[in-house]
């Protein structure tokens, strides 16, 4: 019904790519004002912190009474700190990078090889709708969030060996406190947005007769058509994922972000580890689902923009589907009128 | 260049949001408005008070097949206002610098709560915006500019929390003050023009004897 | 019936933007400052709910008369134009958008109560129409009536033979004289065509209910038409002059009181447009028939005896709940004539109409969008199970009608009068009773 990809479509992928850029760049805008900023200044001059100076003392191995009831309150120095430093830096920094690096290479690998999938693309083309408006802004509240979250993580973790280095420590102070206070300021709408996600999505996410088939045939990948209803064993998988990596992130993550409610240093080091884990991995899988729901499969990507997908993109990668009659009214007919 | 924000170019975007948003009212009023020759039925004045209240809440019969919308709208709007007049800073701000007043500012908690269902009311909303075929339609790149700089606006205000660093806040107000001055070029001027909009259609209602 | 003008519509795109522009009053204005494109006047319009059409918005509707306003009244709006960056409106806009602003619009005005900033969008709608008809760009359907209501004065060309005839034999069946041009009467009754041709019933129940309450009462045999094409296509002109000739009628005949027929938008015309079409004040008091019929009933001037136990519920005429508040009289009356009244789920000020407000039912390529539109009132009828549907406007009804054959429901529509009328005390000896 209409001859290419319609005019609203190329505007809503159009705004994806602006949003993501943005939220790229973003973090880096401190830097411009770094370089005028008075008060970072201070930096330099550490020595005139009477914070810092506190700290130096405290280390030399200072102690004192405390009047303070809190947990750990009265001891000092901790090991577990030193503990969970070190897995910090020296296990889940690097390993967490090869592994995303890993996933990265596979993916530009096996697109070289592969390239796209494709479905036949008849004239003129009908289309199904797959997502309504409301499952359509649910993913993508989701996915905004996710980036956000993503992005201000990694900088926190990354940004010590990758932006001081590329853009000195100056702006990095500044790079770092906007991504924690906006981490910490994100997350909690995160743990909104999966549970709303989780519950619109669950019903055609359970696993149904022929899922295992589909995956011994590779989803297809492997030549042999891979047969699939609404969500393909892929998808689902990917969808309990989501759901046990974000359940991890989320309670981790709702502790750290509250960490002064009185946990004691094991459990926030707990905590951190496995948020960094569950993170690094959520993050690594997002790399397979967003190639496959771009550029690795075409057609895909206008089910999740416009909710409709080509009749022929379904026989290919749906076949056992039954679109949903109760959907439509919803959302309406065909978006022919806009298409002019 | 922060001297720059914090000085002149604030300045400049108080002058053109204040003159800007006078000057839109003003402009509108201009337009003229032929009196009601017809026999009363009822009083405009009630009606007007009436229908300006009134549409602060959905009538219950469309609540239904809006729900989503009423909500992320509820969400935004309440959330804003909130984080506008209630967030310590900025009742400060308004009593040093504006109205020599001020009044209870919200606890950290309710700032931090009032954010974030601001930025969830914000996001749905843009994103059914972008979604929903009739917002879709509608929509020009004027709401999108206004989502956004409302967006950068919130955004580098919650990066500024503590105020750790002067940069952040800099970058903040000149968030507010791109917002500002786009403001009466934009429909964010309904801020303003509802009262007017409600005003009127209730006016005319209320004289017909309508409950609008 | 003599004729003062004639109307000829031609294809004038300068005319017509010309008119467009001078639309904008403060009010406009101010409506479109405050939207906001949030979309949601689109589940108030029923062609929306029932296509799924976006384009059925009702906001969107608007787009000519908002780009007229976003360049001549907006600083973005005029940049843009001066630089070339946006077209200035063009025919074009006037070709796409006719539909919407003839087909898919029956001024019913449900969006104007759900706009959360208070936009009154059929207000705005009806000044589009001006815009569209000095243009030219109007169903030719809507300009042939309004040809007909100027020339003959009846949109459906009823003259005054025809209408004797309908009187003559009313007078027959009820035993009653029907006043014709008595000078000096209280009340000016007025009719719509419609009424004279498919429902006379109106006629003869008004004769009798009107003996019986002792008003002193007269039709026109100059002017007798209610309705008015100029509000429906939107051309002032010819609405001016169409309550021009009631006025008339009224003045000479020295009425001091104008009865408005079952009728939703001749109510509209006469009620609340006539003195701001001829720009002074009417020295006359203008009445809903069923405003008068309440009226009487609360005086104790008419009386009815016993009630119909048939369940029936009541559709409430656009222009009467939503344009002049006319929504408890319709009831207090139906209830003392009925035991079962049931309202719809969204009826009064919120009701859905029949479909063919503003023009739309005389509009033929709109005729499959109207019966899309009656859908939801099929479900409403549906949802409450009755056989009998009251109304107080020809239009709804005739319309009303049409969708229940189409869909072969079995539901019969009753006016309001007609109701009224059949429950009356019985008449004085003498006087035979053959209503029911």
């Amino acid at each position: 019904m209409n001859k290419s990809r319609p005019k609203s479509a190329r505007a809503l992928i159009w705004a994806g790519v602006l949003l993501l850029l943005c939220t790229v760049t973003l973090p880096v805008l401190p830097y411009i004002w770094a370089s005028d900023s008075e008060d970072i200044t201070s930096l330099d001059t550490v020595e005139n912190n009477p914070r810092a100076n506190f700290w130096r003392n405290v280390r030399t191995g200072a102690a004192g009474y405390s009047a303070v009831g809190g947990p750990e309150a009265n001891v000092l120095i901790n090991n577990a700190g030193q503990n969970w430093r070190q897995f910090r830096m020296n296990l889940l920094a690097p390993y967490g990078s090869y592994l995303m690096g890993a996933v990265l290479f596979s993916i530009a690998a096996f697109y070289a090889l592969r390239g796209p999938i494709r479905h036949r693309s008849d004239e003129p083309k009908e289309l199904l709708l797959r997502f309504s408006v409301y499952q359509r802004v649910v993913h993508w509240f989701t996915a905004i969030l996710f980036w956000i979250l993503a992005l201000t993580g990694l900088i926190l973790l990354y940004g010590r060996l990758v932006l001081i280095p590329l853009f000195g420590s100056k702006g990095f102070a500044l790079t770092a406190s906007a991504s924690k206070e906006a981490h910490n300021l994100f997350g909690p709408i995160f743990i909104v947005a999966l549970f709303m996600l989780v519950i619109e999505y669950a019903r055609d996410n359970f696993y149904r007769k022929g899922d295992l088939s589909w995956l011994i045939k590779g989803g297809g990948m492997l030549g042999k058509h891979a047969s699939a209803g609404r969500f393909n064993f892929g998808e689902k998988i990917w969808f309990w994922l989501v759901l046990l990596l974000g359940t991890i992130i989320s309670f981790s993550g709702i502790i750290l972000d509250f960490a002064n409610l009185n946990f004691d240093r094991n459990t926030l080091g707990l905590a951190h580890v496995l948020h960094g884990i569950a993170a690094i991995l959520f993050i690594s899988f997002s790399f397979g689902h967003i190639y496959l729901g771009t550029i690795g499969t075409k057609g895909t990507l206008r089910g999740m923009t416009t909710g409709y997908v080509e009749q022929t993109w379904a026989e290919l990668h749906h076949d056992r589907w039954q679109p949903d009659d109760e959907m439509t009214p919803e959302t309406g007919p065909l978006p022919a009128a806009q298409n002019e | 260049m922060s001297d720059f924000i914090l000085g002149p170019f604030w300045n400049f975007a108080v002058i053109v949001f204040t003159a800007g948003v006078v000057g839109r009212i003003a402009m509108i009023l201009m337009c003229g408005l032929s009196k009601d020759l017809a026999a009363a039925r009822g009083s405009s004045v009630t009606g007007a008070v009436g229908t300006v209240a009134r549409r602060f809440f959905p009538r219950k019969e469309t609540v239904k097949s809006n729900r989503f919308h009423i909500i992320a709208g509820y969400m935004f709007h309440i959330g804003l206002l909130a984080l506008l007049f209630f967030a310590a800073p900025h009742v400060q701000f308004l009593k040093n610098h504006l109205l020599g007043f001020g009044w209870p500012a919200m606890p950290h908690w309710a700032f931090i709560l009032s954010a974030e269902i601001a930025f969830a009311g914000l996001i749905l909303l843009w994103l059914r915006r972008v979604m929903h075929p009739v917002t879709r339609l509608l929509t020009r790149l004027d709401d999108h500019l206004a989502a956004w700089l409302t967006f950068f606006a919130m955004v580098t205000g919650c990066l500024a929390l503590f105020e750790s660093f002067a940069g952040l806040r800099v970058l903040h107000i000149l968030g507010v003050e791109l917002l500002m001055i786009y403001f009466p070029f934009s429909n964010l001027m309904h801020a303003f023009t509802f009262f007017l909009s409600r005003g009127t259609t209730g006016a005319r209602a209320g004289r017909h004897g309508v409950k609008a | 019936m003599s004729s003062t003008t004639t109307y000829e519509p031609e294809l004038d795109f300068e005319k017509g933007a010309d008119v467009l522009k001078r639309q904008i009053d403060w009010r406009v204005a101010s409506y479109f400052s405050s939207c906001v494109h949030c979309g949601l006047c689109a589940e108030a319009c029923q062609f929306y709910v029932e296509t799924g059409d976006p384009r059925y918005t009702p906001i969107y509707k608007l787009e000519p008369l908002k780009k007229v306003w976003r360049q001549e009244y907006t600083f973005f709006g005029k940049m843009a134009k001066a630089l070339g960056i946006t077209k200035p409106l063009s025919e074009k806009d006037f070709v796409d958008w006719e539909d919407l602003v003839y087909d898919s619009c029956t001024l019913c005005a449900r969006c104007s109560m759900v706009c959360p900033v208070g936009n009154d969008i059929a207000y705005m709608i009806r000044k589009e129409r001006e815009g569209f008809s000095a243009a030219g760009f109007a169903p030719d359907e809507l300009k042939g009536a309004t040809k007909r209501a100027v020339e003959t004065g009846s949109p459906m060309g009823v003259t005054w033979k025809a209408l004797s005839a309908q009187i003559k034999h009313i007078e027959r069946e009820t035993g009653l004289p029907v006043p014709v041009d008595v000078k000096g009467a209280e009340y000016l009754g007025l009719l719509s065509s419609l009424e004279i041709m498919g429902f006379p019933e109106y006629i003869s129940s008004l004769t009798r209910i009107l003996h019986q309450a002792g008003v002193s009462w007269t039709l026109s045999s100059e002017t007798f038409e209610a309705t008015n094409s100029g509000i429906q296509i939107g051309d002032s002109k010819v609405a001016a002059e169409l309550v021009e000739r009631v006025l008339k009628v009224a003045t000479d005949l020295e009425v001091s009181n104008i009865i408005s027929p079952e009728c939703g938008h001749a109510y509209t015309a006469i009620r609340w447009e006539s003195a701001n079409l001829i720009g002074k004040p009417i020295p006359f008091r203008v009445v809903h028939i069923v405003e008068l019929l309440d009226e009487l009933k609360r005086n104790g001037r008419i009386s009815t005896t016993g009630k119909t136990d048939v369940k029936l519920t009541f559709h409430d005429p656009c222009n009467l709940v939503r344009k002049g508040g006319v929504v408890e009289e319709p009831r207090r009356l139906l209830n003392s004539v009925a035991s079962d009244f049931v309202e719809m789920k969204q009826h009064g000020v919120m009701n859905w109409c029949c479909g063919g407000g503003g023009g739309v039912s005389a509009n033929d390529r709109a005729s499959g969008l109207r019966l899309a539109a009656f859908n939801i009132k099929k479900r409403q009828l549906d949802e409450l199970g009755v056989n009998t549907l009251v109304t107080a406007c020809a239009n709804c009804r005739n319309i009303l009608e049409e969708g229940i054959e189409h869909n072969e429901m079995d539901v019969e529509v009753v006016g309001l009068t007609e109701l009224i009328a059949e429950y009356l005390d019985p008449p004085e000896a003498g006087e035979s009773d053959s209503t029911s």
